[in-house]
């Protein structure tokens, strides 16, 4: 009792203070970048080849019933479903990608890394090339459910592989690149045998497109996202704690082989859908977090909803350029995502003088 | 002897090809090549064919079944290359079948270069030439039926075959020569419409259909979009343009894929399942408000004449989808019946083109 009375008052007022000030930096960061994020949102639902203004739009969304029918396809068929998808998908990767760095301890981990938007991909070419379906009963929605089953089988066979040599992160990358080359590979042949239009589709699956979205796909997306998000939010002191190492966190109390297990469960679940719904975007669940490290540091709780937001911002980013590049003609995600993320990225490390991943 | 029967052939390539002898055994980079021999060699156009690839069987069995029915021997004896697509050609298994000749399509160009196809039969004695009903069908249909006709010894009935070709060609073109510019209605084509019932749009540039659009009056909304051969446009640039006209292709791909929502158009062609079929096109969302929808002016074409010389038939048709005024005496079902009376071993049968059902 006598050490802590021993401490400066000063000292841990001053300490107080940091804390706060902290704290409170994080929520201004947080609220600029929902601004952010509602900003390029507004932006990405008044682009596109149909001239119609912001106030034409703002009509059209508030008051529908008074809107021509042409517009009301426009706007709540077309451009919200896209918009509303881009961000949920943004967030799935982002938050895929932080909880896969955290578990796996290595920065370069994310659902594209470990194979699973191959493999995805992969499913989605056997669906269209060689019309096996991997779910029975998926009638038109075979594509996305064979995405979704790829995706999930290869990351239980990820996480059962590793099992038999204890649950080591750097095994678990080895084992993700063999899948990635493994699927690449099994893609390849698929391709070699595919018709010409064939190709094009999977070619633009492959590549990762916003095209296809829905009011179910965006509902989907939501609730998986409901589902997984508190749970990391409740295990956030776990999962920083696994930063410091696994040795510490384990004397902190934290059961480490279940936590990586549920959390993987839940970094997969997210991951597949979001690969089965748009194709494979590089980029998005590997630079987010880095984004989100960078700018608000390791404690999850910030890290956690600043990945999302990252991954969020890039896919709506993405959203707009795939539109607006040519009007009219759509551009695959995947390759934009990389185009204009990288430079903002790149900079973003320049700009840093210290590590940011020990 | 053998000497008299050398020729020097100019291929649609532009390169200059010496074959020893009156080539005898033949191996088709594509099946649907069948297209372009039948009108040549009508009483036997298997003759010297010895191989082709898969595509008829797969991509038209509507077809392939009436060549299988006139000529069951040997459409059974075909050596099957596979797919056209994968670009390449054993090079051992066209020895093995002691072929002296290997049509490919203009689009193989690259490939045969790149692999060294060319120079390797080159030096085992088998020459490869190239045609084109594909990539610029308009421009390579008469040099390449001049090309086959003397390969195969059917020169007359080449030129008979493109007599008529020119002269049906012009009756379209003629008129559609007089019309002022301000007169072309905006025509959209969606390549395989319904091939894949999850997405749209994919469209041609100003080539092969987009192409035909332009031979047959209309304004081709993909010539307008991007310079290529075809590519992915969004839905709402479409609903933005407001075509005249909306058009798509259709085939019997129903069973390859039997989830295709496609017209099924061909030799088996059923006029009361195409018309349920192209209501449901019309039914998808944000087609059925645009104003070719509501005013009847939506149509659906056999995909296939986009790789026969047989196009002329469909351009006459969309010339009188466009032009209805103008070309009330063009009687395109009477062309096409023509053409096999005079020029196919088996007679028409079946639905090549469909409107939507008022």
């Amino acid at each position: 009792m006598t050490a802590i009375s021993d401490i400066d008052d000063d000292a841990v007022s001053k300490l107080v203070d940091n804390y706060q000030s902290r704290t409170y930096r994080r929520v201004i960061l947080l609220l600029a970048a929902i601004a952010l994020l509602a900003f390029t949102v507004v932006i990405d639902i008044m682009t596109g080849p149909a001239s119609l203004s912001f106030v034409d739009v703002l009509a059209v969304i508030f008051n529908p019933s008074g809107a021509s029918v042409q517009h009301k396809v426009i706007v709540w068929d077309l451009r919200l479903p896209i918009a509303l998808m881009a961000i949920c998908v943004g967030a799935m990767l982002g938050v895929a990608g932080a909880e896969m760095q955290t578990i796996l301890n290595n920065p370069l981990a994310d659902p594209f890394t470990l194979g699973l938007s191959s493999a995805a991909s992969f499913g989605a070419a056997l669906a269209i090339t060689l019309q096996w379906s991997l779910i029975p009963g998926a009638g038109v929605f075979f594509v996305t459910g064979n995405a979704f089953a790829m995706a999930m089988v290869t990351s239980l066979a990820l996480y059962a592989f590793t099992r038999l040599r204890g649950v080591t992160p750097e095994a678990m990358i080895l084992v993700g690149i063999a899948m990635l080359f493994t699927f690449n590979a099994l893609l390849a042949l698929l391709q070699y045998g595919a018709s010409e239009l064939e190709l094009a589709q999977i070619i633009f699956w492959q590549l990762g497109s916003l095209a296809r979205a829905s009011w179910g796909k965006v509902l989907t997306c939501v609730i998986v996202l409901a589902i997984v998000v508190p749970y990391f939010m409740s295990r956030s002191w776990a999962l920083t704690s696994l930063r410091m190492g696994e040795e510490k966190a384990a004397s902190l109390g934290v059961n480490v082989s279940f936590l990586r297990l549920t959390v993987l469960a839940g970094v997969s679940l997210l991951a597949a859908v979001a690969v089965s719904f748009v194709g494979a975007v590089a980029f998005v669940g590997l630079v987010g977090p880095h984004i989100a490290r960078i700018i608000v540091g390791e404690d999850q709780r910030g890290f956690l909803p600043f990945s999302a937001l990252a991954g969020a911002l890039i896919m709506s980013g993405t959203s707009i350029a795939s539109k607006a590049i040519t009007p009219g003609v759509i551009y695959p995600i995947g390759m934009i995502t990389s185009l204009i993320g990288i430079p903002f990225f790149i900079s973003l490390i320049l700009s840093q003088r210290q590590r940011h991943w020990q | 002897m053998a000497f008299a029967d050398r020729m020097t052939v100019t291929d649609i390539a532009g390169r200059s090809v010496t074959l020893a002898d009156t080539p005898q055994r033949i191996i088709l980079g594509e099946g649907r090549m069948m297209y372009a021999i039948a009108p040549l060699a009508t009483d036997d156009p298997f003759e010297h064919v010895v191989g082709w690839k898969d595509d008829l069987v797969l991509y038209d069995p509507d077809a392939f079944r009436r060549f299988e029915a006139a000529f069951p021997e040997d459409t059974a004896r075909m050596v099957n290359f596979g797919n056209p697509y994968s670009g390449d050609f054993s090079i051992e298994a066209v020895l093995e079948n002691e072929a002296d000749l290997l049509i490919l399509d203009l689009g193989n160009l690259f490939k045969a270069q790149e692999t060294g196809l060319i120079e390797k039969l080159d030096e085992a004695g088998v020459a490869v030439v190239f045609i084109d009903f594909r990539r610029d069908p308009t421009a390579n249909t008469i040099p390449s039926m001049l090309l086959l006709g003397r390969l195969l010894e059917e020169e007359s009935r080449a030129a008979e075959f493109i007599d008529f070709y020119v002269s049906e060609m012009r009756k379209v073109t003629n008129i559609v020569q007089t019309l002022p510019v301000d007169e072309k209605p905006l025509v959209f084509m969606e390549n395989a419409a319904g091939w894949n019932p999850d997405a749209c749009c994919n469209t041609f540039g100003s080539f092969n259909y987009g192409r035909f659009i332009e031979l047959a009056g209309g304004r081709n909304y993909g010539s307008e979009m991007f310079a290529g051969y075809s590519s992915e446009v969004s839905l709402e640039g479409v609903i933005a343009a407001d075509p005249d006209i909306l058009l798509g292709t259709g085939a019997n791909w129903s069973e390859a894929r039997p989830e295709v929502a496609a017209t099924l158009l061909g030799y088996e062609g059923d006029a009361a399942n195409n018309e349920t079929r192209i209501q449901a096109l019309a039914d998808r969302v944000g087609f059925r408000d645009l104003r070719a929808v509501q005013d009847g002016r939506m149509h659906s074409i056999y995909h296939q004449f986009y790789n026969s010389p047989y196009h002329f038939v469909a351009i006459q048709q969309l010339a009188k989808w466009i032009h209805p005024e103008d070309f009330t005496d063009l009687n395109p079902q009477a062309t096409f019946d023509e053409l096999h009376e005079r020029f196919m071993p088996f007679e028409t049968s079946g639905q090549f083109w469909v409107s939507l059902p008022e």
